[in-house]
């Protein structure tokens, strides 16, 4: 029997197409997981299931009966909760009070504290969710957090869960009972859904597995009968061809010289452990890795916008270990930030602006200590103009862009530095396939003027196709140093699950 | 209130190239008009339960704000300070940097020029600058301190100088009931500085130019009227605001500001140094407040510091309204500064013509600023919001989920 299924579901953004005539289906008291890549389309199919998206075309059954939510208190009254990534708790409520809110148990009218904290005791208890109702919840450790939200959604009888990335924050200990949580979750009858790309998790805990790739169902597999390697060949396979040419001319002197380079956190390991990594004049350097392995926080050292705890950075011979942003950028750093909205534009500032935050402090945009509105103006023309952004004027707010011209501003702003080294993170998230083309192209022109290149990012088809060396990292040590041409995505996923070479591939998912 | 804010802001947009009337009607349809309307329909409650004529008592608000000569005058007199204080918040909250200190850089900038004024001798024209230059410096300093603070340790801004008014505050209080006070007067106040180190009237009776005025145009003439009230203070302030318009659109510190104030994540990697940013921004800001603080000690016709005669007259606070009403903008601050000042100058006339009490005046005087507040666009902050398919993840579920409560 099933408990959900969605039919020909099919959901639009602006400039994207999430989802496109996606069917799928999860049997009662499986645990099922759905899989693809960053941009796939798996999260927003499953907020369409939780309420917080309507589809434009398609329709949902749960227990065989067709449903429609217009929020997520309809799908949690059908009895569909959702956990998600950045947990909705209110920091300065106990775990009982942000269980029971909008729902609380009363007495004469009144709140009743007992009553809260013995059904969170209560539930808890039942799948071996350990938490502390009277725990206020800010202090809580992020793993404490999620068994929270696993609470809250049960209380609301929910009977089919939807994680979205559990493990991307858990450690490996945390990772394992949150596996006997959902065992014990589905030995009680409740049906999970597991939003992943661990290879590792899916082999172990999932029954079947729906594969999703650009918006579309490439595969429906029965987790026995597949391979980590089918998988992941089928979440990255694109057929448009992204392939760049190779680079013209051998690797020259340094640009980027990383030693030693560690970042502490909190209570946590080390989010950068001891990396060091070179990266020379003319080469694409790429870091593979499952988001949350330390890769961001890597950028962020080089760039100046983490403090370290160790190590050194040289960029362009210069050492900028002990320098700012504005040293660093000085002394020929261009970055291309994972978070273009918050990091990489101000959306409610003007095109203009945001192409000229960075040159603004030189000529020609600086002249006799003063800048004007019509040279950032005519700046910005001249990059749109260069890069194909299509926007109506300079003058017009960043936020109006879509993903991928917003995308092309940061790009556009951040090549025309023509530095010696340029740190692409995630340079093609969210972006449309054009756009990617576009934005690969100008990185391998870049390569090809003699620019150095850091590029982070979670697909492996973008690593593989631009890089003439792959660096893998996982909970935040480089654990592999590979030549692009000598390695396969394959390969990659499982050094990114953790996993080891030459045959022991089978043990790691095991 | 809000839906009726944001339909009129698309108005606008549409109206930029639709014709000149369309766009003029669409305003008065919008939200200031209708809480002007609004106001007045209450304040007339008001009035007549304090037993007065409202249609009268409208009638000398307004010849008492700008129907008359004098009451231009008061009108400039009020908006000289507001304008000032909105600039010294604008600044800051352009810049992302909520200074809500501005009440007391501004009574320790007064009290720095009171006492320049007061012991420092030699032509009048030199200690005034000088006393200007030490209230900008008081002001100056008591806004950095607040930055350093944020730094490190890291208190946030927005509590240190907010709290930092206190003490400022009660210092001064003191400091002219005892050090400062006059033990020859009655009341609580300093000194009298010599008259030729206060900032000078524009044309006072007397001088060569408005005895020219009185003479040519007649002594009811507005102009001059207002050469014989307003003083030097006002060229100050329209320098000030051309001085930050400048700042803001033809420097370095100006675009990054602006920058730091839409998004400081986006300054930071774009090079700027935020703790710097917000120290030379709340250098700027008190030297602002601070120099208002010295045109109301110091300008004439005040002759002298009389305790609470800065804080009773809300000048810093309302200023903060008159800034967010502006959206941070110098131009809108003149606007909007000239508006309040004629709602602070037309109420006290009606209080005087109807001999209804100053309270009365005043709730009418609240309510129109109250309902006025009610449009105020919120601080202009990071979003955290884009198209939604691409944050592959959570983060663009996050604002919907939360409204929902679950």
């Amino acid at each position: 029997m099933l408990a959900v299924e969605m039919r020909h579901i099919t959901k639009r953004f602006p400039g994207v197409l999430a989802d496109d005539d996606v069917s799928f289906d999860v049997r009662q008291g499986e645990i099922h997981a759905l899989m693809g890549e960053n941009g796939a389309g798996k999260s927003v199919l499953m907020s369409i299931l939780s309420g917080l998206y309507r589809p434009d075309s398609g329709e949902i059954l749960v227990d065989g009966r067709p449903v429609k939510f217009a929020s997520p208190l309809d799908a949690i009254g059908a009895g569909i909760g959702m956990v998600f990534q950045s947990f909705k708790l209110f920091p300065s409520l106990t775990v009982a009070e942000n269980v029971v809110f909008r729902e609380e148990p009363t007495r004469h009218g009144l709140y009743d504290k007992r009553a809260a904290a013995a059904i969170v005791t209560q539930i808890a208890e039942r799948y071996g969710l350990a938490v502390d109702p009277a725990a206020v919840t800010g202090s809580l450790p992020v793993g404490v957090l999620q068994r929270v939200e696993i609470i809250k959604a049960l209380y609301r009888k929910a009977k089919v869960l939807i994680l979205d990335e559990p493990t991307a924050v858990l450690t490996p200990q945390e990772t394992d009972r949150l596996f006997e949580v959902l065992r014990s979750l589905q030995a009680d009858g409740h049906t999970i859904i597991l939003i992943t790309h661990k290879m590792r998790e899916v082999m172990a805990i999932s029954e079947r597995v729906t594969v999703l790739r650009d918006g579309r169902v490439v595969a429906r597999l029965n987790t026995a009968e597949t391979t980590g390697e089918e998988i992941t060949r089928l979440m990255t396979g694109r057929d448009i061809d992204l392939e760049q040419s190779p680079p013209k001319s051998a690797p020259g002197a340094p640009v980027l010289e990383v030693s030693g380079l560690t970042c502490r956190q909190a209570g946590q390991k080390p989010a950068v452990d001891n990396v060091s990594l070179t990266v020379r004049a003319g080469e694409i350097v790429g870091i593979a890795g499952v988001a949350g392995n330390g890769q961001s926080e890597l950028a962020e050292a080089i760039a100046g916008l983490r403090a370290a705890d160790a190590g050194t950075v040289r960029i362009a011979g210069t050492d900028v270990t002990a320098g700012s942003v504005k040293v660093r950028r000085a002394a020929g750093l261009s970055y291309i930030p994972e978070d273009r909205h918050a990091v990489g534009t101000a959306p409610d500032a003007d095109v203009a602006s945001n192409l000229a935050m960075g040159h603004h402090r030189r000529p020609p945009l600086l002249q006799h200590g003063l800048l004007k509105r019509a040279r950032l103006a005519d700046f910005a023309q001249r990059l749109v103009d260069r890069f194909g952004i299509k926007v109506a004027g300079t003058g017009v707010l960043a936020r109006t862009l879509s993903g991928g011209n917003l995308q092309k501003i940061v790009v556009a702003r951040e090549l025309d530095y023509a530095s010696p080294l340029l740190i692409a993170e995630q340079p093609t998230r969210g972006v449309d396939i054009g756009a990617i083309a576009a934005i690969h192209k100008e990185i391998a022109d870049y390569r090809d003027g003699g620019g150095g290149v850091l590029l982070i990012s979670a697909e492996l088809s973008e690593i593989l196709s631009l890089s003439g060396r792959i660096l893998v990292m996982f909970e935040g040590r480089i654990v592999a140093d590979l030549e692009a041409a000598a390695t396969n995505e394959a390969e990659l996923g499982l050094l990114m699950a953790g996993g080891e070479l030459a045959g022991a591939g089978k043990e790691a998912q095991s | 209130m809000m839906s009726s804010s944001s339909s009129t802001r698309e108005g606008k947009l549409a109206g930029l190239t639709g014709a000149t009337g369309r766009r003029v009607s669409q305003w008065l349809a919008g939200p200031v008009p209708t809480s002007v309307l609004i106001a007045l329909v209450i304040g007339a409650g008001f009035m007549l339960v304090a037993g007065a004529n409202p249609i009268t008592g409208y009638h000398s608000m307004l010849v008492g704000s700008l129907g008359s000569g004098q009451g231009l005058s008061t009108t400039i007199q009020r908006s000289i300070p507001l304008v000032g204080m909105a600039l010294c918040v604008a600044v800051a909250f352009r810049a992302g940097v909520l200074n809500l200190g501005a009440e007391g850089q501004m009574v320790l900038g007064g009290l720095a020029g009171a006492v320049v004024a007061l012991n420092l001798p030699g032509p009048g024209l030199l200690v005034c600058a000088v006393a200007c230059l030490a209230g900008i410096a008081a002001g100056a300093l008591w806004g950095a301190l607040s930055a350093a603070l944020q730094a490190w340790p890291g208190v946030p801004l927005l509590i240190t100088s907010l709290l930092l008014n206190y003490p400022a505050r009660y210092f001064v209080s003191w400091m002219i009931r005892f050090p400062l006070k006059d033990p020859a007067s009655s009341s609580v106040a300093t000194e009298s500085y010599r008259p030729e180190v206060q900032i000078p009237l524009l044309a006072p009776k007397g001088s060569a130019i408005g005895d020219w005025l009185a003479q040519n145009l007649g002594s009811d003439n507005p102009l001059t009227v207002i050469g014989k009230g307003v003083g030097w203070s006002l060229v100050v302030v329209i320098v000030l605001v051309a001085l930050v318009s400048f700042i803001n659109r033809r420097t370095v510190f100006g675009l990054e500001s602006g920058i730091n104030g839409l998004n400081e994540g986006f300054s930071r990697y774009s090079g700027v140094r935020v703790n710097w940013m917000t120290t030379r921004t709340m250098l700027l800001s008190g030297g602002i407040a601070g120099l208002v603080g010295v045109m109301l000690t110091i300008g004439a016709p005040t002759s002298r510091l009389i305790d609470g005669s800065l804080i009773d007259t809300n000048y810093a606070w309302t200023g903060l309204l008159v800034a967010l009403l502006a959206l941070y903008r110098p131009a809108g601050v003149v606007v909007a500064g000239v508006f309040f000042g004629a709602i602070v100058a037309g109420s006290g006339q009606m209080g005087r013509d109807l001999s209804m009490s100053p309270q009365i005046a005043a709730v009418v005087q609240g309510i129109v600023i109250v309902l006025i507040a009610f449009q105020v666009h919120p601080p202009r902050r990071r979003r955290r919001a884009g198209p939604p398919a691409e944050a592959d993840n959570s983060a663009a579920a996050v604002p919907t989920n939360q409204a929902e409560g679950a």
